[in-house]
């Protein structure tokens, strides 16, 4: 058997809703994963946790509109600490637009809002089966 | 009971004559559904008779509209006497823009200002604090020192207009709100003048929209009641809290949960206020309520039924005060953001007005409608007006303004509200046994029931079993967007500008001053509020006194997850 999936999830900045991240939060955790909840960080500091935490995907969240300044940073860190591997997914509020900007910086998925749990659970374990 | 509302006699008669019908019916139809129930999980019968309303005391239950238990209103004549205010909520960018908005509302019509802060501010940093600059201007508008302060109201008739801030958590809302006073202290305008709100909620900062670092629970707790204790002294019109129920219920609560935790939140605030020698009838006049307008039409207006008869219940229980006022349970509705759709957005102008027809037929005192763009982006000024004109719509073309209370005396509604009373009572119960909200939050009880309320939630609409248009069912694959987008003015430039003019321009050890005082304030448990409505004046910023305060208390790790 596989070690399990671990995810750092954290809400980037000062954005102040937890409902969607926490309940994402615990699907992963029902589907078995190991969820690393950070609550409201940093890009500095996230990349930092993902490093201690040698987690294999990184969630980020935010509904406050700060998601093209604060996610590209994050995976921009990533690529100076040579750890791109970890790979990160987006959940939130993101004007459609917005959605190839965030992908174009390296992001690998992002989850709009009225996304499906299960489409977020499948997509993590379908994504760490094929890097297997 | 003389009052009852039919006799046993005819109510067996009923019970006897609705069962027929039952087998009748039910013999040859089938219904769509397995199970009937209401969005927070009350179960709904067929058909209300009644029977359901046997045990009802139409005087000691209902009453008449400005009388208790006010379930019917808590004015005598409602919006046949007064209309509902329409206060739209608006904040973006730097305080230049928010103050065009603001204008423009009150220009079409809107009836009282509704601001909120940007997510800095209302978390208590400096637009110039590094760790900030992506969330400036976002979801509000900034607000650093008294100067921006100045420049929202600017030309707005704070003497006239009711002002609502949105200041959420008390850690803002101790210098936000003191700016507001000191500013209408520099223009002249008298303290008891000003008439308004402000939200100063320590459940929002501590259990609802949690930020880094928040004040642990008791600080935050007692820095809202230090706000309360200075408008009961000073700003007689004003309600200095507004308990944030609509912020409970976005964050995953259900109905029921909602109103159990604002009036323990009410409770505790009285209990305290009442602890430093204020008589009850002194403040809880001004104690307000802050409620969402969700997705099921009758179970939201039971809320708001239900709501006024316990809160009047249990205030008359605990404090038997001598004001009626201090028994009305006042409150202002907003439509519930978390029901709205980023798919096919336009759905959204159906699903507010729905909304906010409950929020009117269940009793509100003010009204703010959401725009259709809110699950995308701040809201546009063509979005913004819509959302007004749709409270224009209900209170001037639908007729149903024009009797008090209409859906009162309905099987049904009657029913559902007497549910509704009881599972919120059971919800204070288990509150009072952890020994009240501060508690409650401070070993996490709170956050765990919302957050497995809210996982409930969106297992239901995965499952189907919740149909929400545009997201589960009748979707639009490869949705072009039919709307207009929001763009953020510049902001961070500009706040950052005023901020190192004002460091530079300030008398620095005046303002050292300010901040040295406050600290010992802190220590000391002097009324914050006392001391900076006078201290903002000598532009310490929303930052300092925050990090002053954190400095003196300590931060708190929410227990989220």
């Amino acid at each position: 058997m596989s070690k399990r999936i671990r995810i750092l999830m954290a809400r980037l900045g000062m954005d102040a809703h937890w409902r969607g991240s926490i309940v994402v939060a615990r699907a992963l955790r029902d589907a078995g994963m190991e969820v690393i909840y950070v609550g409201n960080q940093m890009p500095a500091n996230i990349v930092q946790m993902a490093v201690q935490e040698d987690v294999d995907f990184i969630g980020l969240s935010s509904l406050s509109g700060n998601h093209l300044e604060l996610a590209p940073r994050v995976i921009a860190l990533l690529k100076e600490q040579n750890i791109d591997h970890v790979k990160v997914i987006f959940g939130g509020t993101v004007a459609p637009g917005d959605i190839a900007e965030l992908k174009k910086a390296g992001v690998a998925e992002v989850f709009g809002p009225g996304t499906p749990l299960k489409k977020i659970v499948e997509y993590i374990s379908k994504e760490v089966t094929e890097s297997d | 009971m003389t009052t009852a509302l039919l006799n046993d006699d005819k109510i067996a008669k009923i019970g006897k004559a609705s069962q027929a019908w039952r087998d009748e019916a039910y013999s040859c139809h089938k219904e769509l559904k397995k199970k009937y129930e209401t969005l927070s999980g009350f179960e709904i019968k067929p058909l209300y008779t009644p029977q359901d309303l046997r045990d009802g005391d139409y005087l000691r239950d209902l009453g008449f509209p400005g009388e208790a238990p006010y379930v019917r209103g808590v004015h005598p004549t409602m919006y046949r006497g007064r209309t509902w205010t329409h206060r739209q909520l608006a904040g973006f960018g730097p305080p230049e823009e928010t103050n065009k908005r603001y204008k423009f509302l009150l220009n079409q019509g809107a009836t009282g200002i509704n601001g909120v802060f940007d997510y800095p501010t209302l978390r208590g940093y400096d637009s110039d604090d590094p760790d900030v600059y992506a969330d400036v201007g976002r979801g509000g508008v900034s607000i650093d020192s008294i100067e921006d302060m100045r420049i929202l109201f600017d030309g707005i008739p704070i003497d006239e207009v009711s002002v609502s801030l949105v200041t959420c958590q008390p850690i803002c809302n101790i210098s936000v709100q003191s700016m507001y006073f000191a500013n209408a202290g520099n223009r002249g305008v008298p303290l008891d003048r000003l008439a308004g709100t402000s939200q100063n909620d320590f459940l929002m900062e501590t259990a609802i929209t949690i930020a880094p670092g928040v004040t642990p629970p008791k600080v935050s707790f007692r820095l809202s009641c230090d706000a309360i204790e200075f408008c009961t002294k000073y700003v007689p019109r004003w309600n200095p809290v507004s308990f944030s129920g609509y912020n409970y219920r976005e964050a995953g609560c259900t109905a029921p949960q909602e109103i159990a935790f604002m009036i323990a939140n009410a409770v505790a605030c009285s209990e305290e206020l009442i602890r430093r020698g204020y008589d009850i009838d002194s403040f809880a006049p001004r104690l307000s309520f802050f409620l969402s307008a969700h997705n099921d039409f009758f179970e939201e207006i039971a809320k708001y039924r239900a709501a006024r008869r316990i809160y009047c219940k249990i205030m008359k229980e605990r404090f038997s005060p001598k004001d009626p006022r201090s028994l009305m349970f006042r409150f202002h509705v907003q439509t519930a953001g978390v029901a709205l759709t980023a798919q096919q957005p336009l759905n959204n102008i159906a699903r507010a007005s729905y909304h906010a027809l409950s929020a009117v037929l269940g009793g509100a005192q003010s009204v703010h409608v959401d725009a259709y763009d809110e699950a995308l982006c701040v809201p546009t000024e063509l979005s913004s007006l819509t959302a007004l004109r749709t409270q224009q719509i209900l209170q001037s073309e639908t007729g149903v303004t024009n009797t008090v209370d209409p859906l009162g005396g309905s099987y049904f509604l009657e029913s559902l509200t007497s549910r509704m009373e009881e599972a919120i009572g059971g919800i204070l119960t288990e509150i009072d046994d952890m020994g009240g909200i501060v508690k409650a939050v401070e070993k996490g009880w709170i956050h765990g029931e919302i957050s497995a309320a809210a996982y409930q939630y969106q297992t239901r609409i995965e499952s189907g079993e919740m149909p929400i248009v545009g997201v589960n069912c009748f979707q639009i694959e490869n949705e072009k967007l039919p709307i207009e987008l929001f763009s953020l003015p510049e902001t961070l430039k500009i706040q950052k500008a005023k901020l190192t003019r004002i460091r530079k321009q300030r008398n620095s050890a005046e303002s050292q001053r300010v901040l040295d005082a406050l600290a010992r304030g802190c220590e000391k448990g002097q009324n914050l509020m006392e001391l900076l409505v006078d201290g903002v004046k000598a532009c310490v910023t929303q930052g300092e006194v925050s990090k002053t305060l954190k400095k003196v208390f300590g931060v708190w790790n929410p227990p989220l997850f």
